[in-house]
């Protein structure tokens, strides 16, 4: 994934959830029953719109730190692939549970969540300690081709 | 960073948590299904009630963890407050106990603290002398219309025995009554301090079991004749808490511990590890609510009394109690000693009876009626409990409203008109308000079709067309219903002589109770004034019961449900009536209301008429003491 097209999912996605929450808006001036009558789904589908927004700003600030740091290419495209996934995950996991939930516990589709947080913590550090010397990784270690090294 | 692999640091932990969850899903999913194969497919099963036979408790603040909405609309409810133990965080006693004194009977209740802030009650009798009671409170039972106290009387400390104590406060009234005020019961003479402390009883072994959750009597001693033996009690919780219609929660939390077991909770249709009594049969969700709201007689008492009633929530109350029915009989009394606390057609004249009543509908035993239909335990009004939607909805189910000519139309099939724009609806006529409890004149939970004709020329039991037109007789009513069914409103203008009002007169004490009710009501047809005047006469009753509903039937008639009164000089007149006072002091005000309120035609009972119905009234065959 080239850094522009990251930077334009992180755009999309964070569109995406604030979109969301016009739709949770529209629930609650609806009186929408599904929603307003199940606080559980209700908190998670609250935690996804703000979970889903904050964390597509966290994909646009990566890829602006990415860009300042000079963060090689072989890492920084493993590195986008797990931001943005990790913000989908995240925000999709908290709807998923929320909207698919047991009597007292969200759905097992909540366990997205931790796995993208994973991710996207792992991202963080990534960019973090990456230097710009760092060493390409073998073709064979990352399946990056050898234009893709800095 | 040299050697390392991007792909891998990024997933590896996001990976690792996958196989963590794949492994704990598949793993509770195993769990829950050796958790139903060994429990049964729902809370009914033989093996689900024997496991949570034997479970522990764990107390409502364990539910709140999980269950945080349905923990809070409990705790806003009466049933959380039936009994609190002075001194527990968050318990606040309907009274002030702030020195506040009772005249009655020749004796003076004195409702104070002691120095550590301890509330008591002390009686003595009005010339003074030894005390006739001094009793420290402990528990409170009731929060809703009235509350009453339990304190250690005499010797009760050393024996674990805990005293409903003589005296209440009434939460509406906001002041103190002496429970001959709340029962259906004549006064006991001036100065007779037996008769005041009539009322005392022991709570370990009456109402510890319908006022808390899990109870356990501990009695030690059960010879026949042990007038006071000794108690080790124990309950789960005061109050009605979850537990008490769910049954001991150990096994459903051992269950659910497992967070993964909780999130695969969905669509796997009963859990065998807890009662939900609204997936339990009809039949199951009575039985919950009857152990209580049906009165009962252990299958073995003596083991009642040591060790709690036994029954778990899912199983049948039948397996430890039966229920009491008029021709119910126990050991060592003789004739039907129940017999008075139904009508002769054996609908139950008491609450804490709907048990009973419910059994006795065609609505519940054919049509599968819940009590979960019309009540619930987690809604937001605590008052009844009832379900915010159409009270109606429910009959709907199985009465199409078009097979009944327009139900939802004015007044239902046969366009009943009502009294200020409100048509009676379902309740009204097929549930009339003919029970006596706490007070109050309440709704039977048996329901039928109301059918005065079947029983022109009794005046043993009200019928739902008199509850409501009472200045109407029966014969009046009678004749009206064809026409009624019809669609047609032809009630004749003779109406004849009120049939409530001969019961106000004639009736027997709960008769009387219901008739005072009746006439006060606002929904009630006939004009203010003979209302007004079979109403004073009624405050002059023997019964103080009678009494409490015949001016505060008097008062909220004249209130007219508006924010002033229709006459002020009469509501000031009734502010000045005690139901409680010395009877010199009623019968003053009585006369003063008489002289100049009581004077109307009174629906045809006269002077002559009423002396002749208050001579022949029984007043001998109903003692009701709770």
């Amino acid at each position: 994934m080239k850094a522009s097209t990251h930077l334009r999912a992180a755009l999309l996605l964070l569109a995406l959830f604030l979109a969301s929450g016009l739709l949770l808006e529209a629930a609650l001036g609806a009186r929408a029953e599904a929603y307003l009558g199940d606080p559980l789904r209700r908190e998670f589908l609250r935690l996804a719109h703000a979970h889903g927004a904050l964390l597509a700003l966290v994909n646009v600030a990566l890829a602006s730190a990415m860009a300042r740091l000079e963060t090689p290419e072989a890492w920084a495209r493993a590195i986008r692939w797990g931001a943005l996934s990790g913000a989908l995950a995240v925000g999709l996991g908290f709807a998923g549970g929320g909207l698919w939930h047991g009597p007292t516990d969200p759905g097992p589709l909540v366990l997205f969540v931790p796995a993208g947080a994973f991710a996207l913590l792992s991202c963080l550090v990534l960019v973090a300690i990456s230097k710009p010397s760092d060493r390409a990784p073998r073709a064979s270690d990352s399946g990056a081709r050898d234009d893709d090294a800095s | 960073m040299a050697g390392s692999r991007p792909w891998l640091a990024v997933f590896a932990a996001s990976a690792v948590w996958g196989v963590v969850a794949i492994l704990g899903l598949v793993a509770a999913r195993s769990e829950a299904s050796a958790q139903r194969s060994a429990l049964g497919p729902d809370a009914s099963s033989r093996a689900s009630v024997a496991a949570r036979a034997e479970a522990t408790l764990v107390g409502s603040d364990d539910c709140r963890r999980c269950h945080p909405q349905q923990h809070a609309s409990w705790h806003r409810s009466f049933h959380r407050t039936m009994t609190q133990r002075v001194g527990d965080p968050g318990v606040e006693l309907a009274a002030p106990f702030e020195g506040e004194q009772l005249v009655y009977g020749g004796f003076v209740a004195t409702m104070d603290r002691d120095e550590a802030g301890r509330p008591r009650v002390r009686v003595r009798a009005e010339e003074g002398g030894r005390p006739l009671l001094d009793a420290q409170v402990e528990l409170s039972v009731g929060s809703h219309r009235y509350q009453q106290y339990v304190g250690r009387v005499g010797d009760d400390a050393e024996a674990g025995r805990l005293t409903r104590l003589p005296v209440a406060w009434h939460i509406g009234e906001r002041r103190w009554i002496h429970l001959n005020g709340a029962f259906v019961e004549p006064e006991s003479a001036e100065g007779d301090a037996e008769g005041w402390l009539r009322h005392l009883s022991r709570w370990n072994d009456n109402c510890v079991f319908c006022h808390n959750t899990e109870p356990v009597p501990g009695r030690l001693e059960l010879a026949a004749d042990d007038a006071a033996p000794r108690f080790e009690t124990e309950v789960g919780e005061y109050g009605i808490a979850c537990e008490a219609c769910h049954g001991r929660g150990g096994a459903h939390v051992q269950a659910h511990a497992n967070p993964f077991a909780r999130m695969l909770a969905r669509g796997q249709g009963p859990d065998p590890s807890v009662a939900q009594p609204a997936r339990l049969s009809a039949q199951g969700e009575a039985d919950v609510c009857g152990r209580c709201h049906g009165n009962r007689i252990a299958r073995d008492i003596a083991e009642v009394m040591r060790k709690g009633d036994g029954f778990v929530p899912g199983a049948s109350l039948a397996t430890h109690s039966r229920p009491i029915l008029p021709e119910a009989q126990i050991a060592g009394t003789e004739g039907l000693p129940f017999a008075a606390r139904f009508w002769p057609d054996g609908r139950p004249r008491l609450s804490a009876y709907e048990y009973q009543a419910m059994r006795g509908s065609a609505c519940h035993l054919e049509g599968e009626l819940r009590c979960g239909d019309c009540h619930t335990m987690h809604g937001e009004d605590p008052d009844m409990q009832l379900r915010a939607e159409d009270r109606n909805a429910p009959c709907g189910r199985c009465h199409a409203p078009a097979s009944l000519g327009g139900h939802e139309g004015r007044g239902g099939h046969g366009g009943h008109q009502g009294i200020d724009g409100r048509a009676p609806d379902c309740v009204d006529c097929h549930m009339p308000r003919v029970t006596y409890g706490l007070l109050e004149g309440m709704i039977t939970h048996r329901i039928d079709s109301p059918d005065p004709a079947a029983w022109l020329g009794r005046a043993d039991q009200p019928d739902a067309c008199t509850q409501c037109h009472v200045d109407a007789s029966r014969a009046w009513a009678a004749a009206a219903m064809p026409a009624l069914r019809r669609g047609a409103l032809e009630g004749s203008d003779a109406r004849g002589r009120s049939r409530v009002g001969e019961d106000l007169f004639g009736g027997d004490p709960l008769q009387r109770n219901l008739a005072a009710h009746a006439l006060g009501r606002g929904e009630a047809s006939g004009s203010f004034a003979p209302r007004l005047a079979l109403l004073i006469e009624a405050m002059d009753d023997a019964y103080p019961s009678v009494r409490w509903f015949a001016w505060r039937g008097a008062r909220e008639l004249n209130a007219g449900g508006g924010r002033e009164p229709r006459d002020k000089a009469l509501q000031e007149a009734l502010m000045r009536f005690d139901y409680l006072a010395p009877v010199e002091r009623r019968v003053e005000i009585v006369a003063a209301l008489r002289e100049r309120w009581g004077a109307a035609a009174s629906f045809g009972i006269d002077a002559t008429r009423r002396e002749a119905l208050v001579a022949g009234a029984d007043d001998e065959g109903l003692w009701i003491g709770e």
